[in-house]
């Protein structure tokens, strides 16, 4: 059990009320709740109804419920401390996401340095494909066609397997992966956030999309083709 | 360039590629040359391409979890 400990604060000079909750396990302490005195703080509030929203968000990136928790936890407590630069409440959504991608990007890069296999993976002149191809170039398991598949978009069972196919790519990867094709962001931006050169983000990102192909053709459009 | 046909793994790659950076008008008109005859690399050109609309997904995915 968290030991839970109130306490009195202020953030930018309005006085807030506080509890430390404390993880015996990390012996992390985080801050679990912000409230101003008498709850009046619109923002706090508002915040809590993306909390779900967001820790889903951040277990898909990171994989571990504890973790996904402390990223949402750091979000919030950084979006009452820059609620200043928050403007238009319709998009509290995406400023949040927005917080929590680098959030998550942080501990995955902190993750990754503690784990030198990854990097060693990175090796720019190794097989990137990892088994795709054999020694003349052709594909071992050549791609089949998947037929029409955006229909299985709709589908909750294929958004299951996509999400089970991004978990056997190593931590690195899928991250680099996600970077690039959940968030959205610009090749650029990737290669200075994390520190890769392009050409490693291009041997990262065709290693992974050959790997989500290959898992999705086998345990998907393998089965599922109409 | 000594070698005119890309074997499939130098058209795979390039695929993958072409989805970060313009490629060069020679890796161009090369790439295109062997997914004619490729019905493998036309394959998993597509399938990437798709995966990418997939991806783009998720939050909105998540969303729907979540609600």
């Amino acid at each position: 059990m968290p030991l839970r400990l109130p306490f009195l604060g202020s953030i930018h000079g309005k006085m807030t009320r506080c509890t430390i909750h404390v993880r015996r396990r990390t012996s992390r302490i985080t801050i679990c709740h912000i409230r101003t005195m008498a709850e009046q703080d619109d923002l706090a509030q508002s915040l809590e109804a993306h909390r779900k929203y967001l820790l889903r968000y951040a277990q898909f990136h990171l994989r571990d419920a504890s973790l996904a928790e402390d990223a949402v936890q750091d979000t919030m407590i950084a979006a009452l401390a820059q609620r200043e630069r928050f403007e238009g409440r319709s998009q509290l959504r995406t400023w949040l996401t927005g917080i929590l991608k680098h959030k998550i990007i942080d501990l995955t890069r902190s993750q990754s340095r503690a784990l030198p296999a990854d990097t060693i993976s990175l090796a720019e002149d190794g097989a990137p494909a990892e088994g795709a191809f054999n020694a003349q170039g052709k594909w071992v398991d050549p791609p089949a066609g998947w037929g029409m598949p955006d229909a299985a978009l709709e589908s909750a069972q294929f958004w299951r397997v996509y999400q089970e196919c991004c978990q056997r790519m190593s931590k690195r990867d899928a991250l680099v992966f996600s970077m690039r094709e959940v968030m959205g962001m610009s090749s650029d931006d990737i290669c200075k956030k994390i520190e890769i050169t392009t050409t490693n983000l291009h041997v990262i990102l065709f290693r992974a999309r050959l790997s989500l192909r290959s898992c999705m053709s086998k345990n998907w459009f393998g089965t599922h083709t109409p | 360039m000594s070698k005119l046909m890309y074997s499939c793994e130098q058209a795979a790659k390039l695929s993958s590629q072409a989805m970060e950076q313009p490629l060069t008008a020679t890796e161009r008109v090369l790439l295109g040359m062997h997914l004619m005859m490729c019905k493998r690399c036309t394959n998993f050109a597509q399938q990437i391409e798709f995966l990418r609309r997939a991806s783009r997904k998720i939050p909105e995915v998540l969303e729907k979890d979540a609600s």
